[in-house]
């Protein structure tokens, strides 16, 4: 992000920022693995039988959403970052996931 | 003797009213604790000991949601969405065939448990980055505006998503109980 700069670790915000962008992302990527599998473009490997794909779907997301975190969390730890980019960025994914995770929206598809 | 609740059925209490319903107080505490112990911005005097332990109520709903989520997926949804045997008339033992035998209460299974199966896993993934936040920058989360807006947000949305599927899943086990 442009409008960080490195700063002592004890007064950087960039790690809280890392873990809050990282949940958007997490939030994002399962709903986008959800649609691919709506539309039949990637199918996801089933984990555990009885339950079926969601339990592929689910844990790629989960796995997603940590690749995601670690990531961020290596560039930012000691950045400050700017927080109103960050939590706009944040609420924008988390809004994009709740609407492709509607059922009614895959219909559209 | 026949026993009041089958092992089906109390996995489903377990999984909706124990940790569910435990995740659901704790995030509303949480939030509550958010709005009130915050300081004006940069002050943190005082706030150590309570930042303390609302990082430990925010860590409280993150666990009982990842156990909510998993537990109902690896427990609960096998037994949901198991396949009656060919010509099967009685259908009390399998929840999504009953709820999609009839056109009324299809919408419970093609809506209300397709939302179930991935919305709270987005909740638990939220309500884990305000978790850490809150266990490692603890006061500054109650005197920095920017980052107490941010937890108070995702807690939120956390809060409204759970409470819907929650919702969702005390329509689905009234009309389909696993039992």
């Amino acid at each position: 992000m442009s409008t960080s700069q490195r700063v002592g670790v004890e007064a950087t915000n960039g790690a809280a920022l890392a873990a809050f962008l990282a949940g958007g992302i997490g939030a994002f990527a399962l709903a986008l693995i959800v649609i691919l599998n709506e539309v039949g473009i990637f199918s996801a490997p089933t984990l555990y039988g009885p339950a079926g794909g969601v339990t592929g779907r689910t844990a790629l997301g989960t796995v997603a959403w940590l690749v995601a975190w670690a990531v961020l969390h290596k560039r930012w730890k000691d950045r400050q970052v700017d927080p109103a980019r960050v939590f706009a960025v944040t609420l924008g994914l988390i809004a994009a996931a709740v609407v492709l995770l509607f059922p009614p929206v895959w219909q559209l598809l | 003797m026949e026993t009041l609740f089958s092992g089906r059925s109390i996995w489903t209490m377990v999984h909706g009213v124990v940790l569910g319903g435990g995740a659901l107080m704790a995030l509303a505490a949480a939030l509550f604790c958010l709005w009130v112990m915050r300081t004006a911005n940069g002050a943190t005097v005082g706030a150590e000991l309570a930042s303390r332990r609302l990082a430990w109520l925010t860590v409280f709903a993150a666990v009982a949601l990842w156990l909510t989520v998993i537990l109902g997926t690896y427990i609960i949804f096998g037994p949901y969405r198991a396949t009656p045997p060919e010509g099967a008339t009685d259908l009390t033992q399998f929840p999504r065939a009953l709820l999609r035998s009839t056109p009324d209460t299809a919408w419970l299974h093609s809506i209300a448990m397709e939302m179930k199966e991935h919305i709270p896993w987005v909740t638990a993934m939220l309500t884990t980055a305000v978790a850490f936040v809150a266990m490692r920058s603890r006061s500054k989360l109650l005197s920095d505006a920017s980052l107490n807006r941010m937890a108070m947000t995702l807690l939120g949305i956390s809060f409204i998503l759970a409470s819907v599927a929650a919702l969702l899943g005390v329509f689905i086990n009234k009309v389909a109980p696993l039992e």
